[in-house]
C-alpha cells in the first residue's frame, strides 16, 4: 500500500468513527464537542462534523444553541455561530413558525450573557416582530452592550424635541443621555447638545480626566533611549529640584492646568517642541474611598505611569499618538491622597515631515464601563524656591 | 548549494510546473492571492479591456456589506472578498461571487476576536485572502484566520490574538498571507510582540514561529523568492529586509536602511528583489542568497527618489515601475538603475499596479484607472478610465476580466462582446 492510499484510508477510518460516534451523541455532547476546538486548529475536525450534524436541527434548537454561545472561547463561539446562521436562515426561508419568541426576547435582554449573540438575536427579533427594536432598545441605557445605541437615540429624541420647540423635553432627554453615556463620542455630543440650550455639562469630570499637573523637561534621550532611561524624578519628586537637560538647559518644575476639552496636555506648548527628549508630568489626586480604577492613557510617543510610585502603566510604543484611551490598566487607589507620575517620551522627528511632532499625553481615571470615578486634584501650593 | 538542497528546489520546481501545466490548459489564469498568481501584480491572463466606464463594459457589479481594501481573489469559477462592518469592525464577511454573473454563491459572516484602531475604509478587511483552489484562507486586522472549503465551509480557524496577546495596530493588521507548499505564512508585525508564523494548511497547527522582537507594527507582506540555493521568505519592516528560510524559520540574511513603518511589498525581478519603503525611504535591489549582514554586500543597486509608503511596485521584463501615494511616477530600467521616464499621474494612489495582456494599469483613489503600454520603454497612455467611485484596494484580473473593488462596490468588467447574464 502506497503512503497516498494509507493516508486516504486513515482519513475515512476517521470520518467513518467521528459519524458514528456523533450519531449517539445528544445534542448538548456535540455542543461540547464544539466547545473543545482550541487554539492551534485543536479539535477543528470534529467540531466541523458536529457542526454538521447540529445545523440540520430547526429552530426550537436555537435556546440549547444560544446558551452555549454564551461561551467565552472565540473559536468555539465562531463554530457556534455557523451553526446559527445556517438554522435561521433555513427557518426565515421556509417561513418557520415556531420561533422560540419569548427565550429569544428573555436572551436579549439578558446583561449578564455575551454581547456578540446577544446582538445577533436581535437581529432576528428584528425580522420576527419589526417594531421590537424602537420599543425596547431606548430603555437600555445600562445595557453594556446596547448602551451606546440607547444614549444615541435619546440625542435624537432631543434633537426632535428641539425641532419641536420642546426646549424642556430636549434638555430632558439631553441629560439623559450625558449621565450615561461612556463612549467619549456621545459624550461631547450630549455635552455640546446640553451647551447649547444653555446648559452646563462637565465632560472632564464625566470621564474622569486629569487636567492639573507640575512638569519638568526636556530631558536628552537620543534616539529612542528615553523609555529605558531613568532621570531623577523617577527616583522621588521634589518640586523644588532644578535638573540639568537636553541642551545643557537647566530647569525645574512648573505647573500646568491643561484647557482641552479631552484633558490632552501638550507639551510642546506646556513646556517646549523638542525631540529625542524626556518630560515628566506629576499631580496628586484624592478619593475618599480605596477602590479599583482603571487607568487609562495615551501619549506621543510613549508614557511610563507611576500611582504611588509603584510603575502600573508601561507603554512603550513610538509612534502611535496620542489616541483616547489608548491603555488601560487596572489599579488600585488608596483612600486620600494619591500621586501619579507620567514620563513622556519622545522620539526623533518622523521621517515623513508633514507628519506633525505632536508630544502630549492624556490620562483619566474611570471604572470599568469609562465612567469617571470622583476624585478632586490636590496640588499643594506652589513651592517656596 | 549541497546536493540535497539542490534535488529539493528541483523537486519543488517540477511541482509547481506540474501544477501550472496541469491547471493552464483548461482555464484561464486564476488571482489566488495578494498581487495575483505570483504574487507581483503580473499575470499571462488575457482578452482584458483597455476602456471601460461606470456603466460601459461593466458585467455585474455588486455592493459589498462593509469595509475593506482586500483585493478579491479568483478561482475559475469564484471571487472571493473579504469585508467587515459593526461595532469596531468586528463583524467579519467572507463572500463567494459567481465570477459569469456575480451571483452570490455564500456568505460566511464571523466575529473578529479582538478588533484594533484601524482606517474607516479598511475596517478589518485589509489583508487579501489567499486560495490553492481547494481552500480559502482569510485572514483579518482582529488577528483572525480562517479556513473554509470552496464551498464556503469552515474547516479550521486560529485566533491569534487570544493565543499570542492583541493585535496593536493603528491602522489594523494589513499583511497578506501567503501560501507556500503546505504551509500559510502570515507576517505579524505590530507594537506588542511581532512574529512571523507558518500553520499547516490542512489542520492549522503551527509548523514554526519566529519572533520579531525588534519589530514594531509594519503592513507589508511576505514574499518567497528563489534563490541560488533554496527559497527564501522576504519581509520588509521595522527599517530593515529580512529572509527566512520557509521550511525552518529561521532568519537567513539582513538588510538594514528601510524606513520604520513599511507597506510595500518586495517584488523580484532580472535576479534581484526589490524593496522600496517611504515617503523619503530607498529603493533597495538585493541580490538573495546571502547570510547574516549583508548591507554592504549584496545591495545591487539603491535609488532615494520617487518611493511610496502605501503601493507596491510593479517589474515587467527590464522595467520596474512605481507611482507613489501623490501619483508621482516612474519608469527605471533594470538592473541598471537608469530612469526611462518620470509623470505626474492625477489623484493619489493606494492600490498597487497589476499587468496583463501588454498592459499596465494604475488605479488611482478617484477610481480612475490609468492604462499604459507595458511592451514600450517610453510612456504610452492607452486609456483613463473612470468608475466614480472611490478605490483604494488593488485590482485583480482573472479570464479576461478586470475586478475593481471600491469603497462600495465589487465591479467585473469585461469586453462588452462576451456579456454574459446579470446577477438576480
Amino acid at each position: 500500500m502506497n503512503y497516498a492510499t494509507s493516508r486516504l484510508l486513515l482519513l475515512v477510518s476517521v470520518t467513518w468513527l467521528v459519524t458514528t460516534q456523533f450519531a449517539q451523541c445528544d445534542d448538548q455532547e456535540l455542543l461540547d464537542v464544539i466547545s473543545r476546538a482550541g487554539p492551534q486548529g485543536a479539535g477543528s475536525f470534529a467540531a466541523r462534523a458536529a457542526r454538521d450534524e447540529l445545523a440540520q436541527r430547526n429552530v426550537e434548537f436555537l435556546p440549547l444553541l444560544l446558551a452555549a454561545m454564551n461561551t467565552s472561547n472565540p473559536i468555539a463561539a465562531n463554530w457556534y455561530r455557523t451553526i446559527y446562521q445556517e438554522i435561521v436562515t433555513r427557518g426565515l426561508s421556509t417561513g418557520e413558525t415556531h420561533w422560540p419568541i419569548a427565550f429569544l426576547k428573555q436572551y436579549v435582554g439578558d446583561t449578564k450573557r455575551n454581547g456578540k449573540p446577544r446582538r445577533l438575536v436581535l437581529s432576528l427579533i428584528d425580522r420576527l416582530e419589526p417594531d421590537f427594536r424602537n420599543r425596547w432598545l431606548p430603555s437600555r441605557l445600562t445595557d453594556p452592550e446596547f448602551r451606546s445605541e440607547a444614549v444615541a437615540l435619546a440625542i435624537n429624541a432631543g434633537d426632535q424635541a428641539l425641532t419641536d420647540k420642546n426646549t424642556e423635553m430636549a434638555k430632558a432627554q439631553f441629560q439623559k443621555a450625558f449621565q450615561y453615556a461612556r463612549d467619549r463620542s456621545l459624550v461631547t455630543q450630549s455635552a455640546e447638545r446640553l451647551r447649547s440650550i444653555g446648559e452646563t455639562a462637565d465632560v472632564i469630570r464625566h470621564l474622569g480626566l486629569v487636567t492639573d499637573w507640575w512638569l519638568t523637561g526636556p530631558f536628552d534621550a537620543p534616539e529612542k533611549t528615553g523609555f529605558a532611561l531613568t532621570f531623577e524624578p523617577e527616583n522621588g519628586v521634589n518640586l523644588n529640584a532644578e535638573y540639568l537637560g537636553q541642551n545643557n538647559a537647566t530647569f525645574g518644575w512648573s505647573r500646568y492646568r491643561t484647557t482641552d476639552a479631552l484633558g490632552q496636555l501638550n507639551l510642546v506648548d506646556a513646556l517646549t517642541k523638542a525631540d529625542e527628549a524626556v518630560a515628566y508630568a506629576w499631580t496628586e489626586i484624592t478619593v475618599e474611598h480605596g477602590q479599583k480604577a482603571q487607568l487609562r492613557c495615551s501619549a506621543d510617543d510613549c508614557c511610563l505611569v507611576w500611582l504611588n510610585e509603584k510603575i502600573v502603566s508601561p507603554h512603550e510604543q513610538w509612534l502611535n499618538g496620542t489616541r483616547f484611551d489608548r491603555f488601560a490598566d487596572t489599579v488600585t487607589l488608596v483612600a486620600g491622597r494619591n500621586t501619579i507620575l507620567v514620563k513622556v517620551c519622545q522620539g526623533p522627528q518622523h521621517r515623513n515631515p508633514e507628519v506633525f511632532n505632536n508630544w502630549s499625553v492624556q490620562v483619566r481615571l474611570c471604572d470599568d464601563e469609562g465612567r469617571g470615578i470622583s476624585f478632586r486634584n490636590a496640588l499643594p501650593a506652589i513651592p517656596t524656591k | 548549494m549541497n546536493k540535497q538542497s539542490s534535488n529539493l528546489c528541483c523537486r519543488r520546481h517540477s511541482l509547481l510546473t506540474i501544477i501550472v501545466c496541469l491547471v493552464s490548459p483548461c482555464f484561464a489564469e486564476n488571482w489566488p492571492g495578494w498581487r495575483g498568481p505570483a504574487r507581483n501584480g503580473v499575470t499571462d491572463d488575457s482578452g482584458v479591456p483597455t476602456t471601460w466606464s461606470a456603466t460601459e463594459n461593466v458585467r455585474w457589479k455588486v455592493i459589498l456589506p462593509g469595509a475593506g481594501i482586500s483585493n478579491p481573489v479568483v478561482w475559475q469559477d469564484r471571487i472571493i472578498v473579504t469585508a467587515s462592518a459593526g461595532q469596531d469592525q468586528n463583524e467579519l464577511h467572507v463572500i463567494c461571487f459567481d465570477r459569469r454573473t456575480g451571483k452570490k454563491q455564500w456568505h460566511q459572516q464571523l466575529w473578529g476576536t479582538s478588533p484594533t484602531l484601524f482606517y474607516p475604509q479598511s475596517g478589518m478587511a485589509s489583508p487579501t485572502p489567499a486560495t490553492d483552489g481547494k481552500h480559502v484562507f482569510a485572514f483579518f486586522g482582529t488577528g483572525d484566520v480562517f479556513c473554509f472549503d470552496m464551498d464556503g465551509g469552515l474547516l479550521w480557524q486560529r485566533a491569534l490574538a487570544d493565543e499570542y496577546g492583541q493585535f496593536q495596530n493603528r491602522f489594523a493588521a494589513s499583511s497578506s498571507p501567503l501560501l507556500f507548499e503546505d504551509k500559510l505564512i502570515l507576517q505579524c508585525d505590530h507594537y506588542g510582540d511581532s512574529y512571523l508564523i507558518a500553520m499547516n494548511q490542512h489542520s492549522g497547527a503551527n509548523l514554526w514561529k519566529s519572533e520579531r522582537p525588534e519589530a514594531w507594527h509594519s503592513w507589508s507582506s511576505p514574499q518567497i523568492v528563489a534563490a541560488k540555493h533554496q527559497y527564501e521568505l522576504v519581509l520588509s519592516g521595522s527599517t530593515k529586509l529580512d529572509a527566512y528560510d520557509p521550511d525552518s524559520g529561521d532568519r537567513l540574511w539582513t538588510v538594514r536602511g528601510l524606513a520604520q513603518e513599511c507597506i510595500p511589498t518586495p517584488v523580484f525581478g532580472q535576479g534581484l528583489l526589490y524593496a522600496v519603503s517611504g515617503p523619503n525611504g530607498d529603493h533597495y535591489a538585493v541580490r538573495p542568497g546571502g547570510r547574516g549582514d549583508v548591507t554592504e554586500s549584496h545591495v545591487e543597486w539603491k535609488h532615494n527618489r520617487g518611493t511610496s509608503f502605501v503601493p507596491s511596485a510593479i517589474i515587467i521584463g527590464n522595467r520596474y515601475y512605481l507611482a507613489d501615494d501623490k501619483g508621482l511616477a516612474r519608469c527605471w530600467e533594470i538592473p541598471s538603475g537608469k530612469i526611462l521616464w518620470r509623470k505626474r499621474f492625477r489623484g493619489k494612489h493606494t492600490a498597487s499596479p497589476i499587468s496583463a495582456d501588454g498592459k499596465l494599469f494604475f488605479v488611482n483613489q478617484q477610481g480612475s484607472t490609468l492604462v499604459l503600454d507595458a511592451t514600450a520603454s517610453e510612456y504610452v497612455e492607452l486609456a483613463r478610465n473612470e468608475v466614480n467611485e472611490e478605490v483604494l484596494s488593488s485590482p485583480a484580473i482573472s479570464d479576461g476580466c478586470f475586478f475593481l473593488r471600491t469603497s462600495k462596490h465589487l465591479f467585473c468588467i469585461g469586453n462588452s462582446a462576451e456579456q454574459p447574464d446579470r446577477p438576480n
